[in-house]
């Protein structure tokens, strides 16, 4: 045995899992910042790094959109209320298990097909509150 | 690096014991309790922290690309080298940083190496995706290290203390 | 003795702390937001705060007034009156006379480039009316005897023009409205607001988060897409107007012709301009009524889109008046005067070329 580890819990692994707490807080905090007060969102298909639809949610009917990447089909749901991929010919499955999402800064991702629908937030942060003209 | 046999069969043992968890792990599926691409329990971990402390750094890691190769060959699935590399990969450096330091029992080095895990998983999906949608689960997924850290960290102690009697680790 | 003391403090502390509950609740930032179609324009307010259901009433009720009071269409309006007297002393009252004092001062300052009686050849254009044309130069030249301030005069609370000459406050009762608002929005005490009235805009406090307004000047080249943009201002407390020939244009045998009539020329000025903006302070104590800055501004902006590039600059460095320019050029510049130096923001997609001038 080149080092015999310590078999029973010790002050110090507090502090390791306090760590990972502290860094799931913070990239929460960061990553999940409340959506913006306007309900105006937009879902953004990206297939491949590459991003393929751009759509406002906002006032939109349900609407069905298909995408295809690396020999897999998606059905992507889009209505006003929320997100959700119904189906898919992935292997996994893991982004119609995802579910629905609504908020601004969700997101559904296929890893087998190289899909992510990202949802994000009201007005673009840098736009304007109104315009003259 | 220079292996005597009885190492280099023991590195061989491990990895295949390495890849046996990997596929039995798909009987648990955790991503059906929680719907996160490439969320995992990590049993394979317990292989590298057992490896970590029983063989040092340099044979671990062996293991660990081993396991990574093989099991990308095994699945036919090459993409999956890069999230086992760059998620195997981290959690090791970690944990050899972890156990390195003596301070940190064998719960602690395995919860750091979950966690580091599922961030070089991340890191990983970032750069297969093309953008920053995976950071999302970030959160979530760090959340669920502390559960499959803390668990691969108690498999680990039954192992050690089983172990410690024979002579098996005495290398 | 001593537990009721502790019993009266306690009861104190609970009075406070609801009422510092009740006051916080009282503030929630829930706007209040309208549309009004009036003056033949949409407009949309956005009114913050605990008055803030009651201000967008009274706004209503006061663009109402106002539709009422400078309307040329309709037929009981006191504008209508001046311009139907054909020559006779008429009553319009003190609101309309402090109106179209302002309305003389602006057009004597910009040397007639802001004129209200160049409504008849507005109509010969048929801008007024939507049946475009091109009128021929005899016709212009007979109705620019017409036009001119000289030809208006005031006394007390009424008004009469020379025979002929026809007043249209179109170009200044937008910029009036949007005085109104920052009035009703002070007498509310509303902490923050945004009121567009077509191509005026008031914005009032600031953004929720405390940060300025953010206000896009609408790209002239595009002007069916409200993203496209010249460039953005941020606004605190202010208003600001734009001008620009874009917004009302016909095309006549391959020639292009706008609605912004040059009054020297009687034809729509050929300036350089693609659009003008004048921005000015709307915090005005003295204001009672009276046109303020929002008057000023659309005034301004209109005269200085007819003058062009170099004239409306001259304009800004000597008139005296606190206010700042946003020029858009037809050669693709955005020249903004030093006053918004800060306060703007390049649009890097616009392609524009932008200058700051002092």
């Amino acid at each position: 045995m080149r080092s015999y580890p310590e078999l029973r819990p010790v002050r110090w692994d507090a502090l390791a899992v306090l760590a990972v707490l502290a860094l799931a807080a913070a990239s929460a905090l960061l990553l999940w910042r409340a959506p913006a007060e306007t309900g105006a969102v937009t879902a953004v298909i990206s297939a491949d790094g590459e991003e393929r639809e751009r759509i406002d949610l906002t006032a939109l009917s349900p609407t069905t959109i298909t995408v295809e990447s690396r020999g897999y089909t998606l059905h992507v749901l889009l209505s006003e209320e929320e997100v959700r991929v119904t189906e898919s010919d992935c292997p996994t499955q893991d982004c119609v298990h995802t579910g629905a999402i609504h908020g601004s800064g969700q997101s559904i991702v296929c890893l087998p097909a190289r899909v992510t629908v990202r949802l994000e937030g009201g007005a673009p942060a840098d736009g304007p509150d109104l315009v003259i003209g | 690096m220079k292996l005597t046999t009885r190492q280099l069969t023991l590195c061989a043992m491990l990895t295949a014991m390495a890849l046996a968890l990997s596929y039995l792990e798909n009987f648990f599926p955790l991503s059906a309790a929680i719907p996160i691409p490439g969320i995992k329990l990590g049993l394979a971990n317990i292989v590298t922290v057992f490896a970590l402390y029983a063989l040092g750094p340099g044979q671990a890691m062996l293991i660990l690309l081993a396991r990574c190769v093989l099991g990308a060959v095994f699945a036919g699935n090459l993409n999956a080298l890069l999230f086992s590399l760059l998620g195997g990969v981290t959690a090791m450096g970690t944990m050899i940083l972890l156990s390195r330091s003596r301070r940190f029992s064998v719960y602690g080095v395995s919860i750091g190496g979950a966690a580091a895990h599922q961030c070089g998983q991340v890191a990983a999906a970032v750069l297969a995706l093309g953008n920053t949608a995976p950071c999302y689960y970030l959160p979530v997924l760090l959340g669920v290290s502390l559960l499959t850290g803390a668990l691969t960290g108690l498999v680990s102690a039954c192992l050690f203390q089983a172990l410690a009697h024979t002579g098996l680790t005495r290398i | 003795m001593k537990v009721s003391k502790k019993r009266a403090a306690a009861l104190l502390a609970a009075v406070c702390l609801a009422g510092m509950l009740s006051a916080c609740g009282g503030q929630a930032e829930e706007p209040s937001s309208r549309q009004i179609f009036a003056m033949d324009t949409a407009m949309a307010l956005t009114v913050y705060g605990t008055e803030s259901s009651a201000a967008v009433q009274a706004a209503e009720e006061e663009l109402m007034r106002l539709e009422a009071l400078l309307s040329r269409t309709s037929e009981d309006s006191p504008v209508t009156a001046l311009n139907r007297a054909g020559g006779r002393q008429t009553v319009v009252g003190e609101e309309l006379t402090a109106l179209l004092d302002a309305a003389g001062t602006y057009s004597r300052k910009t040397g007639g480039a802001f004129d209200p009686t160049i409504a008849p050849v507005v109509l010969a254009w048929g801008f007024t009316t939507g049946h475009n044309r091109v009128p021929d130069p005899e016709e212009v030249a007979s109705l620019l005897e017409t036009v001119g301030m000289e030809h208006v005069h005031l006394d007390g609370g009424t008004a009469w023009m020379d025979p002929e000459t026809q007043m249209d406050l179109g170009g200044i009762g937008k910029g009036y409205a949007s005085d109104r608002m920052a009035e009703i929005f002070r007498r509310y005490e509303i902490p923050r607001a945004t009121a567009a009235l077509g191509g005026n805009v008031l914005a009032w406090g600031t953004r929720p988060d405390g940060t300025p307004w953010r206000v896009g000047v609408q790209d002239p080249r595009s002007p069916e897409d409200s993203s496209a943009l010249a460039c953005l201002l941020h606004l605190e407390n202010a208003f600001a107007v734009t001008s620009g020939g874009y917004q009302r244009h016909f095309e006549s045998e391959g020639q292009s012709y706008h609605h912004i009539i040059d009054p020297a020329t009687g034809y729509p000025a050929q300036s350089g301009l693609t659009s003008v903006t004048v921005v000015a302070d709307c915090r005005r104590d003295d204001a009672a009524g009276l046109p303020g800055n929002g008057t000023m501004c659309d005034a301004l902006s209109t005269a200085l889109f007819v003058m062009g590039e170099e004239k409306a600059l001259d304009f800004w460095r000597t008139s005296g008046l606190e206010v700042e320019l946003v020029l858009v050029t037809e050669d693709g510049r955005v020249v903004v005067t030093k006053g918004l130096a800060e306060l703007f923001e390049e649009i890097e997609e616009s392609g524009y070329r932008y200058e700051i001038v002092s």
